[in-house]
């Protein structure tokens, strides 16, 4: 802006200096040729000044034009509007001032053409031949008066000749008469005047003159107005006299009047012939001034042309280039405010557009700014939402899908968005079940519905339980999106299950433990009372009820003992203990109690300080290695492998216990519920084996699974946490979980 | 005598700037040009003598002339023909030194009721001379006798030289008539420079 300024100073000074020189060119142009005597010592700087204002102004111009052609080429803003009104300017500026050039050009040439007349030529020619005849009347008389006096001389006795020089001179008016004898001696000479000196020599023309018998007379000027008439005549040869005259000279003074005129005529033809002479160059010199005046006032003019175009498109010149930086986005600039006219209330109202649209733009930014706060936030939370959330449209094409849902599904639903749901990648046909239970709901015209869907587990997967709510988005004129939120509720029925089972076994063991001692004793009793009174089949049959009965309440009281265990949950008495070290002497155990049946156990070093209830953990050890030892009861090659292990399961250490056989497996009906009571596929279980196992487990935070191993055989995964505080975090997670499914 | 000494390089000096200026800025062809002046005035002979402690030049210089030359003078025309002689001294490794610079004008028209061409001659006087011819006329006006340009006591000890040169012109203007002349005074035509050693 100061930079602007600055330039602004500059060429405003520039233009005043110029206008000043300009101004005193031209001034000293006209008041020099006005007076002569300035003209001859100005002229030569006059000139230059106004050629060097006129270079000027040409260089100034040819920059200006420069600019413009540079502006009009990179397309600047208004430069074709400045160019067409820069040329329109200047032909009207041009045009007049060419004419009325062309036109001065002409009458300056006629005017000076007129001041040189032939008339006036004519009349100085036509005076002087009249003076000319005047002279040649003059001229003849007095050398008429010559001759006679010459005449006369011849004859004349020699001492009259002086007398009759006198009587001449008085006669003839003549200034002064000689006569010159042989060798222009001179023999006589009479003068009006007292003579200073001798008379001067006659001319040689008058001397060939005279020699050669003729009269000589001329009119000579002597400078001024003086003039002389000399007339010479021969004095006669034929009879030479005593004096020995040859010829006699005689000088007269013309008229005063005539000799005045006739220097007048001479001077005015004079003077003519240099005014003649001039005339050209006095053409020429006014041309050149004329054309110095019309080339400063015509540059003057279009660059004052030029500058007012600038000045008066500069307002429109801001305006396109506000213009063009709005289109393209730039809603800060603001065009500079110049004048207080029409112009000015254009370019404020534009600015108050642009201002308008900035605040506009600003909002508009802000919403998205939040609305993009609102679904980063969005995504944070169903990245972080234990339920899955998935959005797909009326056929099921995955719009959407957050960790959880793959977690729960099997699959990685976040990439494979725009799939059809059935059709993802999975580890198994989770996805394609839910699929195609979701379809069978939409089927059905459901929109909005809550409801549990289960999907069955394939013999290596357990079933798992879903709680699914759906809700369709609106969607203005676009095919609908249903947004589907679902948990696995497995674990929470699977504990709903325990803790009725649990209820359930609290109460038989007490229900029926209390009755059984009566009902045993009793038995005893009758059996010490009757029996020694009895004979025969009534002893017998005595002895065999009995003994059924108290067979039978001891087979019930363990029965008992076993509900009263799974029931009743001691505090855990968590110690550290070699894992590796028990897993190997209950497998030596079972080995011993079955040689037949190796066990195989393969241990990882690593397993160093884990802690948990040691007693426990081998009851879960005896009781899955002896469902394993009945599940291969009658089978054969028949194998068992115990295998330790430590696993990250999210960050935290779990210490796992593997147990396999090669036995028939579990039946696949059973797989999602083998951990409930009561549920066994073998004649004489009880059905609690599993159950007891997964209650330590849960007591001590861990996980257990169950499947069927591929290669055939059941397989039993016990993880536990590797300390008391992975379990405390674990059972943090259990109890959460179970609160949100819940909730 | 009215030999003095030459002046107004100033005047020459402004001249040729104009000349300059009215080229930059317009160039026309002057009509005047210098076709009526005859060919360029020659140097014949010159010589300077030292008469009483004065040197005095003497010279004859042709001066021709043609019918448009007359015709220019019947007109009314005045012709002016000037004669330039400097005495300098010369210098080594650089320009010679002005001793003395003086001119001799001497003027020529024609009286058109006495029909005769009148010589205006500083040295005679001043009292114009008139003849009945123009070829008698420039004879006179060439012939340069006794003309003392430089007083023996001004002579430099270092050798001199003599230069003289003619020229022939239009007569001089009147003040208010000679500005005009400014575009167009090319009615001038000069002889070579006629140089010799100033005798001891």
């Amino acid at each position: 802006m100061v930079a602007a300024t600055i330039t602004t100073r500059r060429t405003v000074g520039l233009l005043a200096l110029g206008a000043l020189a300009v101004i005193f060119a031209l001034v000293g142009l006209s008041v020099s040729a006005e007076n002569s005597a300035q003209f001859e010592r100005l002229q030569p700087w006059m000139l230059l000044g106004s050629a060097l204002a006129v270079l000027f102004l040409a260089l100034l111009i040819l920059r200006k034009v420069l600019q413009l052609a540079a502006a009009r080429r990179r397309g600047a803003p208004g430069s074709r509007l400045t160019i067409r009104t820069v040329t329109v300017f200047g032909l009207l500026v041009a045009l007049p001032l060419v004419t009325v050039y062309l036109f001065s050009l002409g009458f300056l040439n006629r005017g000076i053409d007129s001041w040189f007349r032939v008339e006036v030529k004519q009349s100085l020619n036509d005076s002087a031949s009249l003076s000319r005849g005047m002279r040649d009347l003059l001229l003849r008389e007095h050398g008429s008066m010559a001759e006679s006096f010459a005449r006369r001389l011849a004859v004349l006795p020699s001492g009259e000749m002086l007398v009759a020089l006198d009587d001449e001179l008085e006669f003839s008016g003549a200034k002064e008469i000689v006569v010159y004898g042989q060798y222009e001696r001179i023999l006589g000479a009479a003068s009006r005047s007292v003579p200073d000196s001798l008379p001067s020599r006659p001319p040689a023309e008058l001397v060939r003159r005279v020699t050669d018998g003729g009269t000589f007379v001329s009119f000579e000027p002597l400078g001024g107005d003086n003039f002389v008439i000399r007339a010479a005549a021969p004095v006669s040869m034929a009879a030479p006299g005593p004096l020995d005259a040859r010829f006699v000279v005689a000088t007269y003074d013309p008229p005063s009047r005539f000799a005045e005129l006739t220097e007048s005529i001479d001077r005015s033809r004079s003077t003519y012939a240099d005014v003649e002479a001039l005339r050209e160059p006095l053409k020429y010199s006014f041309r050149v001034t004329l054309t110095l005046v019309l080339l400063i006032t015509m540059l003057a003019a279009i660059y004052g042309a030029i500058h007012a175009a600038e000045v008066l498109f500069r307002p429109v010149q801001d305006l396109m280039a506000g213009t063009r930086a709005v289109a393209q986005g730039d809603l800060v600039t603001r065009v500079p405010l110049t004048s207080s006219d029409e112009m000015g209330f254009l370019v404020q109202a534009f600015n108050d557009m642009t201002r308008k649209l900035r605040l506009a733009s600003e909002e508009n930014v802000a919403s998205r700014m939040a609305a993009e706060r609102e679904r980063e936030r969005l995504a944070v939370i169903l990245a972080r939402l234990s339920s899955g959330v998935l959005a797909v449209d009326q056929s099921l094409v995955l719009q959407l899908a957050n960790e959880a849902a793959g977690l729960i599904l099997g699959a990685d639903l976040s990439a494979q968005t725009g799939r059809p749901l059935g059709e993802v990648v999975a580890g198994d046909d989770r996805p394609r079940q839910f699929a195609a239970l979701l379809a069978e709901r939409f089927a059905g015209g459901a929109t909005e519905w809550r409801g549990q869907i289960e999907l069955v587990g394939d013999g290596s997967t357990q079933s798992r339980v879903l709680a699914c709510a759906c809700v369709p988005l609106p969607q203005a004129g676009q095919q609908p999106v249903f947004v589907i939120v679902f948990e696995d509720i497995t674990r929470l029925l699977q504990a709903q299950r325990d803790a009725a089972w649990g209820e359930v076994a609290r109460r038989l063991a007490h229900e029926i433990r209390n009755p059984l001692t009566p009902i045993q004793l009793s038995a005893e009793r009758m059996r010490r009372r009757l029996l020694p009174s009895l004979r025969g089949p009534d002893a017998e049959m005595l002895d065999r009820s009995t003994h059924t009965i108290v067979q039978q309440v001891e087979s019930m009281k363990q029965m008992v003992n076993d509900f009263s265990e799974y029931a009743r949950a001691p505090a855990l008495r968590s110690a550290p203990f070699d894992l590796n070290q028990l897993v190997i002497e209950v497998a030596d155990l079972y080995h011993a109690q079955e040689p037949a049946i190796p066990v195989e156990t393969v241990l990882d070093p690593r397993l160093i300080g884990f802690s948990a209830d040691r007693g426990r953990v081998r009851q879960v050890l005896n009781n899955l290695l002896t469902n394993a030892l009945e599940a291969l009861d009658g089978h054969r090659p028949a194998a068992i492998e115990v295998r330790t292990s430590i696993i990250d399961t999210g960050g935290v250490e779990r210490a796992q216990i593997t147990v396999s056989d090669n036995g028939p497996g579990f039946p696949p009906e059973l797989l999602g519920r083998v951990f409930d009571p009561y549920v066994t596929s073998k004649p004489k279980g009880t059905g609690l084996g599993l159950a007891i196992v997964k209650k330590i487990v849960d007591d001590h935070g861990g996980s257990i699974e169950a499947e069927n191993r591929p290669e055939g055989g059941a397989r039993v995964r016990v993880m536990l946490p590797f300390n008391p505080d992975g379990r405390e975090q674990a059972a943090g997670e259990r109890r959460s979980e179970v609160r949100r499914e819940r909730a | 005598m009215s030999g003095h000494v030459r002046q107004g390089q100033t005047v020459q000096a402004g001249r040729l700037i104009g000349w300059l200026a009215a080229l930059v800025v317009l160039w026309s062809p002057t009509a005047a040009r210098a076709e009526t002046l005859a060919g360029t005035p020659e140097v014949r002979a010159a010589f300077v003598s030292l008469v009483s402690g004065v040197y005095q030049l003497n010279a004859e210089i042709d001066y021709s002339a043609n019918d448009e030359t007359a015709a220019a003078l019947r007109d009314g025309v005045k012709l002016s023909y000037d004669i330039e002689v400097s005495v300098t001294r010369g210098r080594r490794f650089w320009l010679d030194a002005q001793v003395v610079a003086v001119n001799l004008n001497r003027e020529l028209s024609y009286h058109s009721v006495s029909e005769r061409f009148v010589v205006k001659d500083p040295l005679n006087e001043g009292d114009p001379q008139s003849f009945a011819s123009l070829a008698e006329a420039l004879q006179e006006i060439g012939r340069v006798k006794d003309w003392p340009i430089l007083v023996a006591a001004q002579v430099p000890a270092e050798e001199c030289s003599v230069n003289l040169r003619s020229s022939v012109r239009r007569g001089r203007l009147t003040g208010s008539l000679r500005v005009l002349m400014f575009w167009s005074d090319d009615w001038l035509l000069r002889s070579e420079w006629y140089s010799w050693s100033l005798p001891r």
